[in-house]
Parts: C-alpha cells; structure tokens; sequence
C-alpha cells in the first residue's frame, strides 16, 4: 500500500507560501502546470538566471536551496508573471514571502540594512521616502539638479499651490503607536542588530 | 466597466509625487476643479507604505493596519471614494481591503494592533470597504470624464505622438480591475486621444515594466537599467511623449533617461508626463504653476514651444 509521506511536523514551504498574508486565497500554486510563461515574461529573467518557473518548482517540492538562490533577489515586483499566469499562481508573490522569510532569518541583513532609513523616516513623518542611504548613489546619476530639487522643493510646492505633507501632532502620534504595537519597531530593530552584530 | 465615482473622492497623497513630481498632484486638482469633481485632501493622511512593503521592509499587518486608519480617515469625512496618484498606492490599498474582508484572523490582528494603540474607534469589520467599489486611481475618474475633459482642450496637440506607459500595479496586481483589458491596456492612449494627441498604439515592450524594480533601482542598479533601456530605446524615433500614471515609473524613465543617453552618446527626443499633467497643459494651465515641468529631468520646454504653450518663467 502506498504510504503519503509525512513529513516532520514543521511547515513545507508550500504550506508557508499559502498561509502567509501576502498569498491570497484562490492563488494557484498548487495548481502550477509549470508551463513557463512566467519565466518568458519576467524582466529579471531577460537579463539574469532568475528563473519564477524554477522556484515555484523547488517550492512544491519542499527543496530548501531555493532560499539559498541569490537570483531570487533580482525580482522587479511587476507581478507581470501573475497576470499571465493560467493557473492564477503569482510567483511574484511566492517570491516576496521567500524574501520575507530569509530575512526574518536574521539572513540578507546587509541589503535590508540600507533601506531601514525609509522605515525611520516614516516613523518620524507618517510618509514614504526614498531611502537616504542611497542619496548620493541618485545624485551621482542625476546631476546637480536632483540636488537643487531637494533644496527648492518647499517653494516649489507653493508655488504649485500644495500643503505639506508631513503629519504632526496627534496624527503621527497614531501613526507611531501603530507601528510599535504591530511590532514594526522591534523589526526595525532586530533588522539593524543582526547587521550590526 | 465599473461605476467610476466623480464625488465624495479622497484623493490620496503619494509619497513620490510629494518630493518628485508634486504638478502630478496640482495638476489632478486643477482638472478635478475645471471638471466639477467633489474631493478631499486629508492633512492627516500617512503614505500606503508601499514602497517600504516592496522594499522587504514592511510586513502585511503593518501596512494593513496603517491603511486602516487612513480608511477610518475617508469614512469619518464622508469620502470613501478612495483615489490614488501612484499605481502603487492603488494596488497596496486594493490587497489590504480584500485581505480584510476575506481573512478573520488577519482582521483580528489588525484590530487587535488598533486597540492596542489606543485606536479601537478605527477597527475595521468585514465590508466595510470594497476594493472594486471603494479603490480608484485617478486616470479612471478621467477615463469616465473624457468627453467633458475633450470639450475644454484649448492647445492643438494634433502635431504631437503619444506613446503609453500603463503602470504594472495597475494592470498585473490585480487584472481583472483594469478598465480597459490588461494585455491590451488603452486608458491612457484613450485619454491622449481625447486631448486632441496621435497615439502610438504599441511599441515593443508597451506592457514591459519601467524598471524600477522597488530595490533593484538601489540595489541592482545594473540590472534596473538593463530593463529601463529595453523600454526607452523601444521608444527611440516613435514618440515625442510617453504618457505615465505613476510616479515611481515617471521617476526612472525621466530621471534615467539622460543617463542613459550620456551611455549611448545622442538623445532620445522624448519627454516624460503623467497624464494629468499633459491634461491639464493641454487645458490651458500654467508649466510653473500648475503642471509642475520644472522638477523633471528632461527638459518639457522644447516641446511646449512646438505646441506654443507660453514658458517663460516669471
């Protein structure tokens, strides 16, 4: 008699990827026909070995080296694999909950490391931001200008009429209290330690 | 297609619009004024996090919980009608809605993160928000509004190509929303014909992502060009304008856009706008003061001197 194989009583990534928050609940990667136009229609697959039919592959098989595959890095987030999908799976977001995982690892700290500056800065402010660590990276492509953008950017924006955009007072005040009683805080945290140490 | 709202609208600030592109945000408002559409800025409203979500940075609940208040915000002021600026935006909100309608432990995670903030008057309970009733993006409330925006066109583009740039989390996040068919996207050539535009109706890489790519663009630089070349040399010779609905996307192309050319050594003869902005050029506002040409990369003047749309700045 053939015998299921029980597996030992952790999750199989499958079971990871399905449960998550960020799955949703008709996605098909049970169904996957690994028929590949994810792959023929992924930008990082154009022009890197990441490859979205392979991964979900390893992910159904349970096969713990895909977190190990630096080429899952080079997702765009363009879901543009989903949209295509026949079996509604999105491998975009079988990625970003693999990402999620590795890094809550204590793993790939030092790329998270340099976007933390967007998570302080919305702590402070309530608003997004490009992360300021990558600064100088932007004004050494851009130019000058990027710079006197920056510094003009308030009298532009009266100019053209609009109000600030920073929140203040009692809405960041809300804002922050979100923020530490999600946890969000101490993952800020525990991101910056485990690059740090 | 879906019942487009023109009042009772919250229009949602954008994080890239705010220090990137802000005439996106003037210019929106001054079509919504000329066209007579009920909206609300709320002073009090935090960003959609999506950047920070796409980045790995955020986690779900997070995100979902501070949608959440900014959902109590457009309840408590009547305007429900949610309605962003930035593809991004849209697509977040969309997720964070249908996670909470459909999921009973993650709503109560959410919740449960509210009281303890002290914000137990912003919990959320199952349908309160639609995500196919309460989540628009701007370039749908011009899409239901074509005609009336069509009647107050004042600036012959007819010596002018457009080419479209439909943002991927508009279209591929969730498809099935798209107003016009998601591999066939047409909103915005739609529009640019309604302001009196030839339209370039496909080009190789019209559906292909800008780039971006969230963190390639700071972490994989190389890699984000390779995938922002494919679009822009697709372009070479067949627009004058790519038309944009995101500012994250208009942010690559445009800002890119020289860098490239310095690379290959001759210019692309293209410029970069969001449709607001050629909408309401195109309806007689001011560049400086409405449509906001000066935070771009490339320069907008030349070709608003072959439209002959005045660009001395005062």
């Amino acid at each position: 008699m053939i015998k299921k194989d029980h597996k030992n009583d952790t999750d199989s990534l499958l079971e990871v990827v399905i449960k998550d928050y960020r799955a949703y609940p008709e996605m098909g990667i049970k169904r996957c026909l690994q028929c590949g136009l994810c792959t023929s229609n992924c930008p990082a697959a154009r022009h890197s070995d990441y490859d979205p039919r392979e991964m979900v592959k390893m992910v159904r098989d349970n096969n713990p080296e895909i977190m190990d595959n630096p080429d899952i890095w080079n997702c765009f987030y363009c879901y543009t694999c989903g949209s295509n999908c026949p079996a509604n799976n999105s491998p975009c977001i079988v990625n970003q909950i693999l990402r999620q995982k590795i890094l809550l690892k204590g793993e790939k700290n030092t790329r998270i490391y340099k976007f933390l500056t967007y998570g302080y800065s919305y702590m402070d402010f309530g608003v997004g931001s490009i992360p300021s660590d990558f600064f100088d990276a932007l004004v050494a492509d851009f130019g000058q200008m990027y710079v006197e953008l920056k510094i003009n950017l308030e009298d532009i924006r009266h100019d053209l009429g609009l109000e600030d955009y920073n929140l203040k007072g009692k809405a960041l005040n809300e804002v922050k209290s979100i923020l530490k009683s999600s946890g969000f805080t101490n993952r800020l945290k525990k991101f910056k330690e485990c690059h740090e140490s | 297609m879906k019942k487009i709202p023109y009042e009772n609208i919250l229009l949602f600030k954008s994080c890239l619009v705010n220090v990137e592109y802000p005439g996106v945000e003037s210019s929106t408002r001054y079509i919504f004024d000329k066209l007579g559409v009920e909206y609300r800025v709320d002073p009090d409203q935090s960003c959609c996090t999506g950047l920070g979500y796409y980045y790995d940075l955020f986690d779900q609940l997070s995100t979902t919980a501070l949608a959440v208040r900014n959902f109590y915000l457009a309840r408590r002021s009547g305007h429900e009608n949610i309605t962003t600026l930035c593809s991004t935006c849209y697509a977040i909100m969309k997720k964070t809605i249908k996670l909470l309608n459909s999921n009973e432990n993650a709503r109560q995670e959410v919740n449960d993160i509210l009281k303890k903030a002290g914000l137990s008057h912003m919990q959320y309970q199952a349908g309160d928000l639609s995500s196919e009733n309460n989540i628009f993006h701007v370039v749908e409330v011009f899409y239901s509004l074509k005609e009336q925006i069509a009647k107050k066109i004042k600036v012959d583009l007819s010596g002018i190509r457009i080419a479209s740039h439909h943002a991927c989390h508009y279209c591929k996040v969730y498809p099935e929303d798209s107003i016009t068919p998601f591999r066939n996207p047409m909103v915005l050539d739609e529009l640019a014909s309604s302001c009196g535009a030839q339209v370039v109706d496909w080009y190789d890489f019209k559906k292909a992502t800008c780039g971006a790519g969230f963190s390639q663009r700071f972490a994989n630089r190389d890699l984000s060009l390779s995938a922002t070349s494919d679009k822009l040399l697709a372009l070479e010779g067949e627009t004058d304008i790519l038309l944009h609905m995101c500012p994250n996307c208009q942010m690559q192309l445009d800002r890119y856009q020289p860098v490239l050319e310095k690379e290959l050594g001759r210019k692309l003869n293209l410029v970069h706008l969001n449709i607001a902005q050629l909408s309401a050029l195109a309806m007689g506002a001011d560049p400086y003061k409405i449509a906001g040409i000066q935070t771009h990369s490339v320069p907008v003047e030349g070709l608003l001197d072959k439209i002959k749309v005045h660009t001395n700045l005062e």
